[in-house]
């Protein structure tokens, strides 16, 4: 089982103004799950896009079995035998799931597109990742995790000599992971060789034979799973002790302090369910739960970004009545939504306007801030927050994760909220950026802001909140005091569903 | 579940509810003529064949132009481009002297060639279909108006055998065959258009270059990213809609037997609407050749109704026309959010 | 603001930069032609200046008015088929207030049957409330703009039609002249409408926030809205704004010819207008604008025009000639060519420092 069927030698890809991959060596064997591993920014993807013909390399060689292959594109690379799930879904979701496996390369019958075909073996398939779903139903009509296996369906299909699964399983829950891992275990058998990418590195261990890691577009080595442990994967990763995560202090609440925020059986019966929340001025306050639990939808409701049928909410004391997002902003409420692409950065607009956004929308378009006010406010908060970029002109969308981040922090912090709402701020971003970000949102609630935390990673929430607020089912199903409190009593609420 | 999907679940597949729309509507738009022109005859047979005769070249574009508009495009030169095509025959064949055929090779030559080319423009130039059509159309009525800008008959023993041509319609009566009452028939053109609709109905649901068409339409990015052939089909769909706009010019010279620059003038939004109110997607990824079809009958019969009426301005069919697009836009919407909402 | 640097490569990726070469180049070859192109003269009889550099500017002001509107809905990432169909309305509204009844008022002359500022005001409440249904339907409705506009453009004509019974008037109101053939500070009346039009519009959008949330809005409109912006209001206004600014070109269309005229008032003029904002370098796809961009693109495809006019070549030529330069200055300015270019001009750069 060691013969390599994939061997990539000093791969170089220049984008303008950076070098993407320096002279990366990447190897995979026959029957092998090999995990690609890196902060965002590493060049992970990008290696992956260049093995499937996306990007154009501008050095080094790709050998497939011993020859040398040039992917033109993801067709080609196809037909050479690289299958690929790549990390935003990308199906079609007009058409249905089983013509989304099997699109390109349909069985056909007398020079027509075999139908009865297509949906039999597509129910075959989707059967055998125990999905028992209508096949013949538009995608879209299906959750995001059963577009996920969708689309690792037609990859497994596809019958190649190796699968990359790019970030597959961050809309799957648990027993879909362990559904996958056990198809994976079936493939590596069979003697494929797949390439796994994720930020979870408990999946990292459970699944793969070897790791690459890479750090900055360099290779810093690859090895067997059993010759790092995760501190050290963590390290070589990030380059640096993470001894800062580890240092992150609780914000300190006086004790009589005010109540900042209060929403009193707030709700809306298709979405949440009278749900009472206070936080503390200087308080942070983490909402923990799995997707679906109803955390996103309380905070879209504390922001006005959807309306409130039932219940009420109190600024400082006051009442107030949020019909849209401005409103809130009006009453001193920052929303960092969950995703950062759709809802949060306005790429093609410079990191100037993106700064000056919430500022500027709060006071209206007739009063415009001038050119110098807008700069110097990016500048200050590109300095202070360690955005990193040339100047402030830049388009916010050709930024990293973790930058474009801290560029809606900046829009937030701008704006001098009294009630700060996070929703997944540190997801997908790396290890580095995560603890600046927890970093400035405790140094927030120092300087007497109320913040609410959300985030699937327990192990953070618990880090920085001084209470945390449980949720399952969409309600609330209690409150526990962040310093008392272990992933696994977490773990055993929202199982248990009672404290 | 079981594979074999019984006839009824499949009609019931909500991907159809605009089809249905749209051919509901017509029903109930015909029915309703029916009890107000009854008695003029509105139902008979030859009212509705001649929804077909005189809206047939209208339909024979909106064939193309609905495989254009799921690609997620725009094609905005199919009314010059058939203008251009009547010109060529007219000009051809009165002036030139040259075979009718000959200048329906050329306009073949002429239609499939700036289709492919704007296809090719859009694609890897990445021009915006919308501004790169509209220079094709300017582009092809400027040559109509080069070529005259006269209207010239057309007198050809061909084509006058071509327009003259009918299949009457008959009923068996009295142990024979005899024509029916008011005198019915269907041409060329009618074949021509209902052909076309089949043909791309088939292109559509059973060949591969058909479900790329869809799959470029859902999302181009992913349908590349499968390792469909984006650029290829793109440019095909364009060289086919000018395959379209061609027989639609042919089916328009036969209808009226002359060329004009001016003609069809503002053609191509009439095709986009029955396009749209057939419940094709101007966002891409939706429509079917059962819709486009009613979709042309449909608004053609609006001004028929006007017809019938004798007494409205022609220009309230305009109006009509464009409340019935509000309406579908209207049902579009209210069904696309539905379905959303079922998601989650 | 000194910061920012404008270095050659990125003016050779700015698509605004190859409209003004085209532009200058068009009239480049004019002048190799004609020497006297660029002549102007006076005429005192008329108090108006004369030369062809004139004339395109006054016959591009109701493309670049409706264009200003324009630029701002496709920054938003729409389009607006309507204009056309609202310059229709305007003269229409415009001429049944001048003459009414033309049983009883039989000859056109120096009259008004209503009150000159119903003529004026009316037609642009009226262009400016149909401007605002379109963008009810898209911001409220949800409909994409480019189908929402359809519904005015098929039906507008026809609306314009039966206001006036499908007749066409004419009228011989001096004031109402003064609009399309007047002049002020020598100039003709439409180019000065156009100055003022086209100033307004620039500080409306530049002076306040509005540009830039037009731009959000017009890049990401989830994110736009839960940063505070109303984007619904944003859309509102802007198709608000360019249903209004068709109701002045419509005025001024029909004051050039004094009549009505339902069928080709406005015709093609929102082709024209989205020709002219894309050349001028606003993405179709929304985002960031340029009105200046606007203006040189309205400006080009009246050159072309008043070139092929203007140098005898045959009239019937206008249109297939107007297409052939455009696609030229289209190819110039796709994103593979600028890339290409701007590659070039960075590898010379580049050079030349070492």
């Amino acid at each position: 089982m060691d013969k390599n069927i994939l061997e990539m030698k000093g791969i170089t890809i220049q984008f303008p103004g950076v070098k993407a991959l320096d002279g990366v060596d990447f190897s995979l064997r026959a029957g092998e799950i090999h995990s690609l591993l890196g902060e965002n920014g590493a060049g992970k993807s990008t290696l992956i896009k260049c093995l499937t013909g996306v990007n154009k390399m501008d050095a080094g060689k790709i050998l497939l079995d011993g020859k040398e292959i040039a992917p033109t594109d993801p067709g080609n690379a196809i037909e050479l035998g690289i299958s690929a799930v790549f990390q935003e879904i990308n199906l079609c979701p007009n058409l249905s799931v089983a013509e989304n496996i099997f699109v390109g390369r349909q069985p056909m019958k007398h020079g027509q597109i075999n139908w009865n075909e297509i949906n039999k073996r597509a129910s075959e398939l989707m059967s055998r990742f125990h999905l028992d779903i209508d096949v013949t139903r538009p995608l879209s009509y299906y959750s995001t995790a059963i577009q996920q296996m969708t689309s690792i369906a037609r990859a497994v299909d596809i019958q190649a000599k190796i699968l990359i699964l790019d970030e597959p399983t961050s809309s799957l829950d648990e027993n879909e992971v362990q559904l996958l891992f056990s198809v994976m275990h079936e493939l590596k058998a069979a003697g494929m060789g797949i390439i796994f990418i994720t930020h979870f590195l408990d999946q990292i261990y459970a699944v793969s034979d070897r790791m690459t890691i890479l750090r900055n577009g360099h290779l810093v080595g690859t090895y067997n799973i059993d010759e790092l442990t995760k501190f050290e994967l963590v390290t070589k990763m990030v380059g640096k002790d993470m001894d800062v995560i580890f240092s992150l202090k609780r914000a300190e609440v006086a004790p009589d302090a005010d109540y900042m925020l209060k929403a009193e059986h707030i709700g809306d019966a298709s979405k949440i369910n009278d749900i009472s929340i206070n936080v503390k001025k200087g308080e942070l306050v983490g909402f923990a739960g799995l997707l679906g639990s109803g955390r996103t939808e309380t905070a879209e409701m504390l922001f006005g970004a959807t309306r409130t049928v039932k219940g009420d909410i109190y600024i400082d004391g006051e009442k107030i009545i949020l019909r849209q997002p401005f409103d809130a902003i009006k009453a001193d409420i920052a929303f960092c939504p969950e995703d950062r692409k759709r809802d949060g950065i306005i790429g093609d607009l410079s990191i100037r306007e993106n700064i000056m956004l919430a500022v500027q929308s709060r006071k209206g378009f007739m009063k415009p801030m001038t050119r110098q006010e807008q700069t110097e406010l990016a500048n200050k908060y590109i300095k202070m927050l360690g955005i990193a970029t040339p100047d402030c002109e830049k388009k916010a969308g050709e930024l990293s994760g973790g930058n474009q981040q801290k560029v809606i922090l900046a829009r937030w912090m701008a704006a001098s909220p009294k009630v700060l709402i996070l929703d997944e701020p540190t997801r997908g971003i790396d290890i580095g950026a995560k603890a600046e970000i927890q970093r400035l949102m405790l140094e927030m609630c120092g300087e007497g802001v109320s913040v609410i935390f959300i985030s699937s990673e327990f192990d953070e929430i618990i880090r920085c909140s001084n209470r945390i607020v449980i949720m399952r089912d969409r309600a609330k199903v209690t409150e526990v005091k962040g310093e008392i409190c272990t992933q696994q009593d977490i773990l055993k609420i929202i199982a248990e569903g009672a404290a | 579940m079981s594979n074999k999907q019984n006839l009824f679940t499949r009609l019931t597949n909500p991907k159809y509810i605009m089809v249905y729309a749209t051919i509901g509507i017509f029903f109930i738009i015909y029915a309703l003529g029916g009890i107000l022109y009854g008695d003029k005859g509105f139902l008979t047979v030859r009212t509705f064949v001649n929804l077909f005769i005189d809206n047939a070249y209208f339909g024979i574009s909106a064939v193309g132009m609905t495989m254009v508009l799921i690609t997620g495009g725009i094609d905005l030169s199919v009314g010059a481009v058939a203008s251009l095509t009547g010109m060529f025959i007219a000009y051809g064949t009165s002036v030139l002297n040259l075979h009718p055929l000959t200048c329906i090779a050329a306009a073949l030559v002429m239609g499939v060639g700036l289709g492919l080319l704007m296809g090719w423009v859009i694609h890897y130039l990445n021009v915006p279909a919308f501004i790169t059509t509209l220079t094709g159309m300017f582009l092809a009525r400027g040559v109509c108006s080069l070529i005259s800008r006269e209207s010239i008959d057309i007198h050809h023993p061909m084509i006058d055998a071509l327009a003259g041509w009918k299949i009457y319609l008959m009923k068996y009566a009295d142990g024979r065959w005899i024509k029916i009452k008011p005198i019915a028939f269907i041409n060329f053109n009618v074949i021509l258009f209902l052909v076309m609709i089949i043909i791309g109905a088939f292109i559509l649901q059973r060949t591969r270059f058909g479900r790329n068409i869809y799959a470029i339409g859902g999302n181009e990015q992913s349908a590349a990213l499968m390792g469909l052939p984006v650029g290829r089909t793109k440019i095909l769909v364009y060289g086919f809609n000018g395959l379209c706009s061609v027989l639609a010019g042919i089916s328009y010279a036969l209808y009226v037997k002359s060329g004009w620059n001016l003609s069809l003038q503002g053609g191509e939004l009439e095709v986009i609407t029955c396009a749209v109110i057939g419940g094709t997607l101007l966002t891409g990824g939706v429509g079917y050749m059962a819709g486009t079809l009613f979709g042309v009958l449909l608004k053609s019969v609006i001004p028929a109704l006007i017809t019938f009426n004798g007494n409205l301005l022609s220009w309230w069919g305009k109006i009509a026309t464009g409340l019935l697009l509000l309406l579908f836009i209207c049902i579009q919407r209210f069904v696309v959010t539905t379905s959303d909402r079922k998601q989650k | 603001m000194s910061e920012r640097r404008y270095d050659f490569s990125s003016l050779m990726q700015s698509k605004v930069t190859w409209a003004v070469i085209a532009e200058l180049l068009i009239l480049l070859v004019c002048f190799v032609i004609r020497p006297d192109f660029f002549s102007i003269s006076y005429q005192p009889s008329t108090g108006m200046l004369y030369g062809s550099l004139i004339d395109i500017v006054n016959r591009s002001a109701e493309i670049t008015i409706i264009s200003m509107g324009m630029t701002l809905v496709i920054a938003l990432g729409g389009t607006d088929l309507s204009v056309g169909a609202l310059v229709a309305v305007a003269g229409a509204i415009a001429l049944k207030f001048l003459r009414w009844d033309v049983l009883t008022y039989t000859t056109p002359g120096d009259y008004t049957v209503y009150p000159y500022i119903l003529v004026l005001g009316v037609p642009l409440v009226v262009c400016a409330l149909m401007g605002l249904f379109n963008g009810f339907l898209v911001a409220k409705g949800g409909i994409q703009p480019i189908i929402a506009t359809l519904i005015l453009m098929v039906c507008g004509r026809g609306v314009a039609q039966i206001l006036t019974d499908g007749k066409q008037f004419t009228t011989g109101y001096s004031p109402f002249r003064i609009i399309g053939q007047g002049s002020f500070l020598y100039l003709p009346m439409p180019i000065i409408i156009t100055i003022v039009v086209v100033l307004a519009v620039a500080i409306f959008t530049r002076k306040t926030a509005f540009g830039a949330f037009v731009e959000s809005v017009g890049v990401n409109p989830s994110a736009s809205k839960l940063s505070g912006i109303k984007a619904a209001n944003v859309i509102l206004i802007v198709f608000m704004i360019t249903g209004l600014l068709s109701g002045i070109a419509g005025l001024i269309y029909s004051s050039r010819i004094m009549s009505n005229d339902s069928n080709n008032a406005g015709l093609n003029f929102e082709m024209d207008a989205i020709l002219a904002v894309v050349i001028g370098g606003t993405n179709m796809s929304g985002g960031k604008f340029s009105l200046a961009g606007t203006v040189v693109g309205s400006l080009i495809i009246r050159t072309i025009v008043t070139f092929v006019y203007y140098f005898g070549i045959v009239a019937e030529a206008t249109m297939a000639f107007k297409a052939l330069i455009i696609a030229v200055v289209i190819v110039l300015q796709s994103e593979p060519v600028r890339k290409y270019f701007a590659k070039r001009a960075a590898l010379r750069q580049g050079g030349a420092r070492a």
